[in-house]
């Protein structure tokens, strides 16, 4: 079988930009797994289902493993490596770690990242709004309570910067 | 779980993609949104050898109004018709289905077009659409023509696009607004594809006691969206702006039964179906009573 | 201990910061150059004869490097060894030979320059099947002339026994009635939102294996990828990094043997990870099985005695048949004093994936059994099913009590657990509330179960079933070391899958050392070449709590011993005038007296003549912690299989939309008694996530086979696990019982939830539904199961 064409890409991953080719159907979690070294896209069903591999696309939460890298050119990825300013880690993040709102971790970028794009929208979440926001995110763990918890206090913390 | 090997074209301008279609990727499949499509290709249950990425076209993701018209651009995100002010204000039905499709970073990035074109009868826009006889506006080689929704959706996956056709765009009349409105859907877990799902709409001329015409369509578990003549005539008999109590109850009890009648001869009957005949008649009730206050 | 500065508080678990930020070092994140990756051709039938591979197409595909089959592994390797003794001979290797037994069994592998690659040469491959008769049904299985999964053994029953305690037909005889019971379950899975993986890289010139996996049992894996690759222990190193949740699921010995295998055929380090796909059809279910159940009443409402007849599904499992039976003697009265009890047990095999450990495995059934049975005892005896309870329960005073099986409830107060269980729900409100409800037509119901909570298994256990001596006992170990410049290294061997060990450690260890938490390093990593381990090493039965615990304080103490024998000697003090505290040794009388850490490091490993001649240099501490509870079966066949008992009451409000079938719950109560607890964000998390498990079993998960044995359920589009809007926030309360026989008092918490979760949700539908006489059958309470339930509840009463 010969191997289709490989595609440019041009792209930015948190910050840093790429130019170079990739496979067509090369999924755009791969790519950034192994090609931009963001291993914090996890993989957790690869169809689209778990949402483990949540990442902002011109800062719009998607699922990474349904989307082709081709896709994402011309475009700004944020995964959860470039979330925090330095040092200093974003508001969410700050809240699932004050929260305890993870124990594996595995389920963690893209929960953190699906929160991101949801408080965007919905500054003033109801509970309702929130676990419906997160509904497309699965955890395994946690049984979602402290979740919830992080997310009415990311909320809160957005509100006042 | 990854997919097969492709060939990929990036289409700047739907004349493009239709080039590729008839052109060198004319065994390929046509990529919007990727939601459906993706999660196939890399459970290689679906495969091709070509896509054409339709993203990169910039001008047809839009929601306008044109006169008494609602036009959609078929690249249109999902999210885009949620948070769409104007589709609020001018066709509630669809603002009141969208947050129940999939989840946030579906809709993200799921098109109203490759909704539509992907055909599932347990999405919600086919349901809809089909409910306010949208029209879809599909572009091909030889030109553009337009096919009303209800003759849109041939079968299960299937529509009545000719593989070189691509859909282009959806409007939506609103010469007639409805008075009462409801869309409701039953799912296993909130965001999955539905058991069942109703569509039901109510128009009356201003003023009036009863309806003009009634429009009730089921998705779901069936092959395609199902209008349920049954129901809207009876409803559109029968019903009026002064009916409550035990009367409107009956009624209510009567649509739902029509309802279960209906499915059954229009579903595979089962141990399975029964429940499903059964669930969409509930719904079938549930909608109108909702669109019937909506009214008053 | 020298202080007690961290143990008992809500501290933050330290993990989690590397978590928030994407620096989580999982399975898949572990790569080498050249490294290549392995897919998996499967069986598509539930049972057929091989009659022929054809990989030459799959070996042309650029960038395959290495193909093998069945037939290939077995020249390679020797077959897998069961964790239990088998009754006869059933090799299995690590690829299907001859025949597959159930759909998703692998039977050809391929090692290519990618996954993509891998998967390609997957579709050249050519297998010919010939099919044979499945069976699906563990009853039908049991049949003579059913199906052989392993025409060797000339059954597919691996096990059958019967063991009485007491004197079980007395009170049959004597009891004023007799209530039997059919209880079914069905197959789910935990599934850790990581899947399965492995690197293997096998150094050809040093005959030196490097197995880099996300197994939670390593203790066991060793000597089975041992005996089958014919290496000795010392020629394997095993590393675990980040698990992402393990539940039981994560334990796969075959795909362990199978990337060493195609790394030391290739020269090259194999990575294999499971997609979602091959995790939900091929590496584990929660046994499904059906129980019956007899218990005699006596005249004033007293359980008297409890007869149950088990069939457990193993599926094709041989690596460990018989645990959930095993189990299930374990909790079997729960936490009701019955003092004479049956149990026969079958392990049946069938045409399906190989069943094994889930959280709580078998205990979930056994709670669910008994506790919906005492529901449905209290409504035919017209008695309440609070009160019920409450006669039956083991009383506190009774408390060390031994069961009839020979378990030992160690601690507990069963009474006031329900107690705060009724005030938590706020039992007493709801009776109005649910009548009002019942009057605008909503069907509101209140459900409740109590569970006993054993953990750390005892292996000797399996001696009941295999009458083989095997291992025995339970332990874990742990590693302190204060280093040269003072600073204190902590290496565990279970290192968790988000129990949040890291914290718990460093809390354990900065007491006992009297230091800051932040002093405390604790590797997050098991190493074989660096860790203390043994056979029973590895994160499962809840065992922290019960073995950890001693191994890490054990550790401790034996590096505090020598920094005080050391100051003694330095300062020329008496060793009793000495103390540890804030991370200087000194003299009770005069805190001029002292001597830093990191003096006393310079001395034991730089100054090495200051050290006291007979004093060995260094400062480290090795334990493997033993629990003393841990016995061997009596003659009447008492063992206590697992050794610390928690307990829990869980009680839920739920709304039943009788139209549609759909459950939603409103409320949920849980009250957990895990003894002293460590941590209390840890373990608050740690009954949260347990009891989704169970939330998730009663109403959304279950693997569907169809009547051929095809499994319908391979996605997670039909695999339902519950999100956030379908679990409800949790009211949680706790009562401490400390273990007397724990270090700290410390007991399991890991499964409280999951074991009453089922119980407590049917118990609650069918309370709602009560005026309708509604009785519920199989889990998981789909809408459409309930709606059934509700129409032929009419029906019988129209």
């Amino acid at each position: 079988m010969k191997a289709p064409e490989p595609v440019k890409l041009s792209t930015e991953v948190n910050g840093a930009s790429f130019q170079g080719e990739v496979e067509p159907r090369k999924t755009l979690a791969d790519f950034l797994r192994e090609d931009a070294g963001c291993t914090g896209v996890h993989l957790g069903c690869e169809h689209g289902v778990c949402g483990a591999c949540s990442v902002l696309l011109d800062g719009a939460v998607v699922r990474s493993c349904i989307l082709l890298a081709v896709q994402a050119d011309g475009s700004k990825i944020t995964t959860i490596e470039g979330l925090a300013e330095g040092e200093k880690l974003h508001p969410v993040q700050q809240a699932f770690l004050d929260h305890h709102a993870l124990q594996c971790g595995f389920c963690t970028p893209g929960m953190i990242l699906a929160t991101v794009d949801f408080l965007q929208r919905c500054p003033r979440p109801t509970e309702t709004q929130i676990r419906e926001a997160l509904s497309g995110n699965l955890c395994m763990c946690t049984g979602y309570v402290n979740i919830v918890r992080a997310v009415k206090e990311a909320a809160k913390q957005l509100k006042q910067l | 779980m990854k997919p097969a090997p492709f060939r990929y074209y990036r289409a700047r301008s739907l004349l493009e993609a239709i080039d590729f279609l008839s052109g060198p990727a004319a065994d390929g499949k046509l990529l919007a949104g990727g939601q459906s499509l993706i999660p196939l290709l890399n459970l290689r249950l679906a495969r091709t050898d070509a896509l054409i990425d339709l993203n990169p076209i910039s001008d047809l993701s839009y929601i306008r109004k044109e006169g008494a018209e609602i036009a959609v651009g078929a690249l249109t995100r999902q999210r885009e018709m949620e948070y769409s002010a104007l589709l609020a204000k001018e066709l509630p039905l669809i603002a009141e289905a969208m947050p129940q499709i999939g989840h946030p970073a579906i809709r993200n990035r799921g098109t109203v077009g490759g909704s539509l074109a992907h055909a599932d009868p347990a999405a919600e826009l086919p349901c809809v659409l089909t409910a306010l006889d949208g029209r879809l506006v599909v572009a091909g080689p030889d030109g553009e023509r337009v096919i009303r929704a209800e003759d849109f959706f041939v079968g299960l996956y299937t529509t009545a696009l000719s593989h070189q056709e691509i859909l282009k765009e959806v409007r939506i009349s609103l010469a007639r607004r409805p008075v009462g409105w409801s869309f409701v859907e039953f799912a296993r877990r909130h965001g999955d594809f539905a058991l069942s799902e109703v569509s039901a709409l109510l128009y009356a001329d201003e003023g009036a006691d009863r309806c003009s015409s009634v429009r009730v369509i089921v998705g779901g578990s069936v092959e395609r969206p199902l209008r349920v003549a049954s129901v809207e005539k009876l409803i559109q008999d029968e019903v009026s702006l002064g009916l409550e109590g035990k009367p409107l109850v009956q009624l209510l009890k009567q649509a739902e039964s029509y309802t279960e009648t209906e499915m059954r001869s229009s579903v595979a009957t089962s141990e399975d179906s029964e429940y499903l005949c059964h669930l969409t008649g509930v719904l079938v009730r549930r909608a109108l009573e909702s669109a019937i206050l909506r009214w008053r | 201990m020298t202080q007690n500065k961290y143990i008992g508080k809500a501290i933050r678990p330290r993990e989690d910061q590397r978590f928030v930020t994407g620096g989580g070092l999982y399975l898949a994140d572990i790569s080498f150059p050249k490294m290549l990756h392995a897919a998996i051709l499967r069986s598509i039938h539930p049972h057929a004869r091989i009659v022929s591979i054809d990989t030459t197409e799959a070996l042309k595909v650029p960038g395959v490097v290495a193909v093998f089959t069945g037939e290939q592994v077995r020249a390679r390797s020797k077959p897998l060894r069961s964790l239990v003794p088998l009754p006869v001979e059933a090799p299995y290797y690590c690829l299907a030979w001859e025949k597959v037994r159930y759909v998703g069994e692998p039977v050809v592998a391929v090692a290519a320059e990618s996954r993509y690659i891998a998967e390609d040469a997957l579709e050249k491959i050519r297998v010919e099947y010939e099919p044979l008769p499945a069976v699906i049904d563990p009853e039908a299985a049991m049949n003579s002339d059913a199906p052989l999964l392993f025409d060797s053994l000339g059954t597919n029953v691996l096990w059958h026994d019967w063991f009485t305690y007491g004197d079980v037909d007395g009170v049959f005889r004597q009891a004023s009635r007799v209530f039997s019971d059919r209880v079914v379950i069905h197959r789910y899975a935990s599934t850790p939102l990581e899947t399965f993986g492995c690197v293997a890289a096998y150094d050809e010139a040093r005959q030196y294996l490097t197995l880099w996996t996300n197994d939670q049992r390593p203790g066991q894996a060793m000597p089975i990828l041992s005996h089958s690759l014919g290496l000795a222990n010392a020629q394997i190193r095993l590393i675990t990094a980040d698990i992402g949740g393990g539940f039981g699921n994560k334990r796969k010995p075959p795909y362990l043997v199978l990337a060493a295998l195609l790394s030391r055929a290739s020269g090259q380090p194999v990575q294999f990870i499971e997609d979602r796909r091959e995790n939900l059809m091929a590496l584990v279910h929660a046994c499904n099985g059906v129980m019956d159940l007899e218990v005699a009443v006596g005249a004033d409402g007293r359980l008297l005695g409890l007869k149950v007849r088990d069939i457990a599904d193993e599926g094709a499992n041989l690596l460990n048949p018989t645990v959930h039976s095993l189990l299930k003697l374990g909790n079997i009265t729960n936490c009701y004093d019955i003092r004479a009890v049956r149990f026969e047990g079958y392990s049946v095999m069938t045409n399906k994936c190989p069943s094994g450990a889930n959280r709580g495995i078998g205990k979930p059934f056994m709670c669910f059994a008994l506790e919906r049975m005492v529901d449905n005892m209290a409504r035919r005896l017209g008695r309440d099913r609070i009160e019920l309870r409450r006669q039956n329960l083991i009383p506190p005073e009774s408390i060390p009590y031994t069961t009839p099986t020979g378990s030992l409830i160690d601690s507990g107060n069963f009474p006031e657990t329900l107690n705060k269980l009724l005030s938590l729900i706020e039992y007493q409100s709801f009776q109005q509330e649910q009548r009002n409800a019942r009057s605008q037509g909503r069907w509101l119901g209140l459900g409740l179960a109590l569970a006993v909570e054993p953990s750390t298994s005892n292996q000797s256990s399996y001696i009941l079933t295999t009458r083989k001596r095997n291992a025995s006992g339970a332990a874990e170990a742990a590693m302190v070391r204060v280093e040269s410049d003072g600073s204190i290294q902590v290496v565990l061997a279970d290192v968790g899958s988000g129990q949040g060990h890291q914290t718990a450690a460093s809390q354990i260890v900065a007491d006992e050392l009297g230091v800051d938490l932040e002093a405390v390093h604790v590797s997050p990593f098991f190493d074989s070449l660096v860790s203390p381990w043994l056979y029973t090493t590895g994160n499962y039965s809840n065992k922290f709590a019960g073995t950890d615990v001693g191994a890490i304080q054990g550790a401790a103490r034996k590096v505090r011993e020598k920094l005080l024998s050391l100051a003694a000697h330095l300062l020329n003090t008496a060793r009793e005038e000495l103390e540890l505290m804030d991370g200087v040794v000194r003299s009770k009388k005069d805190s001029n007296i002292r001597k830093t850490l990191q003096e006393l490091a310079h001395v034991a490993y730089r100054d090495l003549l200051s050290l006291p001649p007979e004093m060995e240099p260094g400062l480290e501490g090795r334990y493997y912690y033993r629990p003393s509870l841990a016995n061997l079966p009596d003659e009447q066949r008492r063992v206590r299989n697992q050794l610390f008992v928690s307990n829990a009451g869980h009680a839920a409000v739920v709304e039943v939309d009788v139209e549609t079938g759909k459950v939603s719950i409103l409320k949920y109560a849980i009250v957990h008694d895990c003894g002293t607890v460590l941590n209390p964000v840890i373990v608050e998390g740690l009954v949260h996530g347990a009891t989704a498990h169970g939330i998730g079993a009663a109403l959304y998960e279950e693997f569907v086979y169809d009547p051929e044995g095809n499994l319908l359920t391979t996605t997670f589009v039909d695999y339902l696990k519950p999100t956030a809007v379908e679990i409800p926030d949790f009211k949680t309360d706790h009562l401490e019982s400390p273990s007397p026989f724990t270090p700290l008092g410390m007991k399991g918490v890991g499964e409280g939830g999951a074991i009453p979760a089922p119980a407590a949700l049917a118990n609650a539908v069918e309370n709602a539904l009560e005026p309708l006489g509604v009785r519920l059958g199989d889990l998981p309470l789909t809408p459409e199961r309930v709606w059934k339930a509700v129409r032929a509840a009419r029906k019988k009463t129209d």
